[in-house]
């Protein structure tokens, strides 16, 4: 079952915006931290089989990340130890170890993210703002690839007649040159085509719609709801100052306020949304099962 | 109920010196399935795409269409667009959006229904076509065949009450172009679409038309039930051409009365007709040369590492001085070959010999001078210039080389000639660098009987300058007419080969019509020539 990736696109990319934008604005160890396990999680749901974790990498990126910190900045009042007579600074290191915490979560979401929204969902949600915009992008989509096919198919039909020289770079790009000209020629020529086909069917002919095999439908506006108020929530605690956290010249700011221990509990349910319609979805299906 | 109602149509294009449309008239009744014969140029297309408000031509027209009793000039946008319905002939280049199931949706999103409505029609319309498993595929990963299926689909969706066909399947496979006709002739049967449909292979619609109209420079020679239509053209060459193999044999013994149209038809009347004591024609015993010029051994080729093989254990030789032919279906990796022994691709194992030099040793291009020259399936790959005489002096072509004089075409764009001008255009060309060897892939795709005759016609005066050939195809008729020898490809394998005559004889279904007609009673028999020769010396008729 991947009940998750069947919601509305809609949902999905209001979804990653806000797991991901409020872990890129809040410098907060905390929900940072929180945001780092919900996106490792989401990602191990979502992860294609043949794809591997790349546990090391990241492990080393995170290292690297949280070491480059306090190697370059040296503010600070707690000195751990002097490298060439630079202070390393608790202060720095902290501040480096939360950055990169913030970095591998949004590379996570990032990853299930572009798991999730194929071109086809993405295509959708901006097909909502202008149905043209989205139908250059489709053609896009189409002839980018086909353009490329045919210079091959020039390239080669002209090497097979002797026309194609590469044995020096000035005749390399003659012979692009020339691939080139021939492309443009047969593309325009060709163009007419689709011109025509276009027109057969009705293009320019009145306002256009814009399909999509998605339906909004109820389970979808509960979720974005859902997504909306978690969000404004965080956001709020945001404005209002309780995540404020400072590092330098002294870690300031109290990380275990109510109202902070409450944003990072709506955070903590934003980012563990997919796993709970996973698991909900999942008791549905053994119960459907069951009576099979 | 009249669909269409044409009342002495004329039209001359804004630059054309004759009129394309001369003085037509006629109707067609809903449900119909017509036909319109005639060659490369005759007004075929013109008048379809007259009928097509949308993508009429420009130009001088008078005269009057009325669809189902209303001028089309006088039709809503919306109307128009979706109740007449046009399929073009370039499979790739209608197909405007990159998702099998966005295309589907394409015309109805024009129209500006809503989402409910077209979720229903592309759904009901993809399973009536068989589509689904494709649905969600993109269009990039379709055959040619399946491409102009969705093409077709995509205008049923619009739910049109007639279908403009033109020349839909001349880029299509033999299989593919059945499959496409026998859909097309379904639609017709079930759902009472009227089909007008131009051909210029008419064999392949002529036993599903309801009518066939024939066209000549721009007038209606003749139009009417298809059967008495086709027994008044016998003894007119010029329709015979593309006429299936019954008719073009009946029209060249010139007889009279009822004129068979298929093979089962030909057979019989064959049968009751004519004798058949001599059962085979004296042999003309040819020398094959000693010199290997093209020699495959085992080779083994795949695209990727990780992807099956295309071609394994590929072996074949061609002589010198040979026309050799690699038939097949599609993917049976016919092509594949052909790039292999231009140099294009790589085998991974295997040797592959031109002129008795192993390939891989023709070193920076020496292969491609005065060696082997290979000319692609799609012709105007190798066009750069803006006529015909830039493109000739591009290569530095010599005209006494080339057995065919391109000069009365000298001033035009290559992408104005026809598809025939076009191949002998490419041909001359690859010519230019001397090769002995030529490699030709589909040289007859999307050509009209008339061209096919012209382009034989050079290959085997380019046979007789020394030159040897090989040439991949699907055309059985052509093979036989110009091969000197034949091997069918399957699966990357040659799985049989020998001389042409041999070849075919011993193939059952992956022969000739005339082959088909005239198995088990006469012996050998290829083409319409043959058999009207053999018919003779049984004392004819």
């Amino acid at each position: 079952m991947t009940e998750y990736s069947e919601y509305n696109p809609i949902v999905t990319f209001v979804y990653f915006l806000a797991v991901a934008g409020l872990a890129m604005f809040i410098m907060n160890p905390v929900l940072l931290t929180v945001s780092l396990l919900g996106s490792v999680v989401c990602f191990c749901l979502k992860r294609n089989k043949g794809e591997k974790a790349n546990v090391l990498i990241f492990v080393g990126l995170f290292v690297v990340l949280a070491l480059i910190n306090p190697l370059f900045h040296h503010n600070g009042v707690t000195v751990l130890f002097l490298i060439n007579d630079n202070p390393i600074t608790l202060e720095a290191l902290a501040y480096g170890v939360t950055a990169s915490v913030m970095v591998i979560s949004v590379l996570f979401w990032f990853r299930s993210f572009s798991a999730l929204m194929t071109g086809d969902k993405l295509l959708y949600v901006f097909g909502r703002f202008s149905p043209k915009f989205s139908l250059m992008i489709s053609m896009a989509l189409r002839y980018i690839p086909l353009f490329a096919e045919r210079s091959k198919k020039i390239k080669d039909a002209r090497r097979a007649m002797g026309a194609y020289e590469e044995e020096n770079l000035w005749d390399s790009v003659k012979g692009g040159v020339k691939v080139f000209i021939s492309l443009t020629g047969q593309s325009l020529e060709k163009g007419i085509i689709t011109a025509d086909s276009m027109e057969a069917r009705g293009y320019g002919s009145g306002k256009r719609t814009f399909f999509s095999r998605y339906v909004f439908k109820k389970k979808d506006g509960i979720a974005l709801v859902l997504i909306l108020l978690l969000t404004a929530a965080v956001m709020a605690a945001k404005m209002a100052g309780v995540l404020d956290f400072s590092f330098y010249p002294a870690a300031e700011g109290e990380l275990f306020s109510v109202w902070a221990v409450g944003a990072y509990a709506c955070y903590g349910v934003l980012t563990l949304l997919p796993l709970m319609s996973e698991i909900t979805e999942r008791e549905k299906w053994r119960y459907l099962r069951s009576k099979i | 109920m009249e669909i269409f109602k044409v009342k002495d149509l004329n039209f001359k294009y804004a630059l054309g010196t004759e009129k394309a449309v001369n003085n037509v008239s006629f109707t067609v009744s809903r449900g119909e399935f017509v036909t319109m014969c005639g060659a490369t140029g005759s007004g075929k297309s013109t008048l379809l795409k007259l009928l097509k408000r949308e993508i009429s031509p420009v130009g001088d027209k008078s005269g009057e269409i009325l669809f189902m009793g209303h001028p089309i000039e006088d039709m809503e946008n919306r109307d128009s667009a979706a109740k007449i319905g046009f399929v073009m002939q370039d499979p790739e280049q209608q197909i405007v959006t990159d998702k099998v199931w966005h295309e589907l949706a394409f015309g109805l999103e024009n129209l500006g229904l809503d989402n409910a409505v077209i979720r229903r029609r592309v759904s009901e319309m993809a399973s009536y076509f068989g589509i689904e498993s494709w649905f969600e595929k993109s269009v990039r990963e379709l055959s040619g065949g399946q491409k102009q299926l969705l093409n077709l689909a995509s205008v049923m969706v619009m739910q049109p009450e007639v279908l403009l066909l033109d020349e839909p399947t001349a880029q299509l496979d033999p299989i593919a172009a059945a499959d496409f006709i026998a859909t097309v002739a379904k639609l017709n049967r079930e759902t009472a679409l009227t089909v007008i449909i131009s051909e210029h292979r008419p064999e392949n619609v002529i036993s599903v038309s309801d009518k066939l109209m024939a066209l000549d420079h721009g007038e209606i020679l003749a139009f009417g039930d298809t059967r008495e239509t086709v027994a008044k053209l016998t003894g007119n060459a010029r329709f015979m051409e593309g006429m299936p193999a019954a008719v073009r044999l009946f029209s060249g013994l010139n007889l009279k009365g009822a004129c068979p149209l298929d093979v089962s038809e030909g057979r019989r009347f064959i049968e009751d007709n004519f004798k058949n004591d001599i059962r085979e024609l004296p042999k003309k015993l040819r020398e094959r040369s000693e010199e290997k010029v093209l020699e495959f051994k085992n080779v083994n080729f795949r695209y990727g590492k990780d992807l099956p093989d295309v071609i394994r254990n590929m072996s074949f030789e061609v002589r010198k001085g040979e026309i050799f032919c690699l038939l097949g279906g599609n993917g049976s990796g016919k092509s594949t070959t052909l790039a292999l022994a231009a140099g294009l691709k790589q085998a991974y194992a295997g040797e592959i010999r031109v002129f008795g030099k192993k390939i891989r040793e023709y070193k920076a291009g020496s292969l491609y001078r005065g060696c082997v020259a290979m000319l692609p399936q799609d012709v105007q790959a190798l066009f750069i210039g803006d006529s015909v005489k830039e493109e000739l002096q591009e290569v530095k072509f010599k005209p006494d080389m080339f057995p065919f004089d391109l000069s009365p075409f000298a001033e035009r764009h290559p992408f104005d000639l026809s598809g025939g001008e076009q191949q002998l255009l490419g041909l001359a060309k690859v010519m230019a660098a001397e090769p002995r060897l030529l490699l030709l892939d589909e040289p007859t795709k999307g050509l009209d009987a008339y061209a096919k005759k012209e382009i034989a016609g050079v290959l085997r005066k380019l046979k007789g300058l020394g030159l040897s050939i090989v040439f991949v195809t699907h055309d059985t008729e052509f093979a036989a007419a110009v091969a000197d020898r034949c091997a069918l490809v399957f699966r990357g394998e040659v799985t049989s080969e020998g001389e042409t005559r041999q070849f075919f004889s011993e193939n059952n279904f992956y022969t000739t019509a005339v082959n088909r007609m005239t198995r088990g009673f006469y012996d050998g028999i290829l083409r319409v020539r043959e058999a009207e020769e053999i018919i003779h010396l049984n004392g004819g008729h």
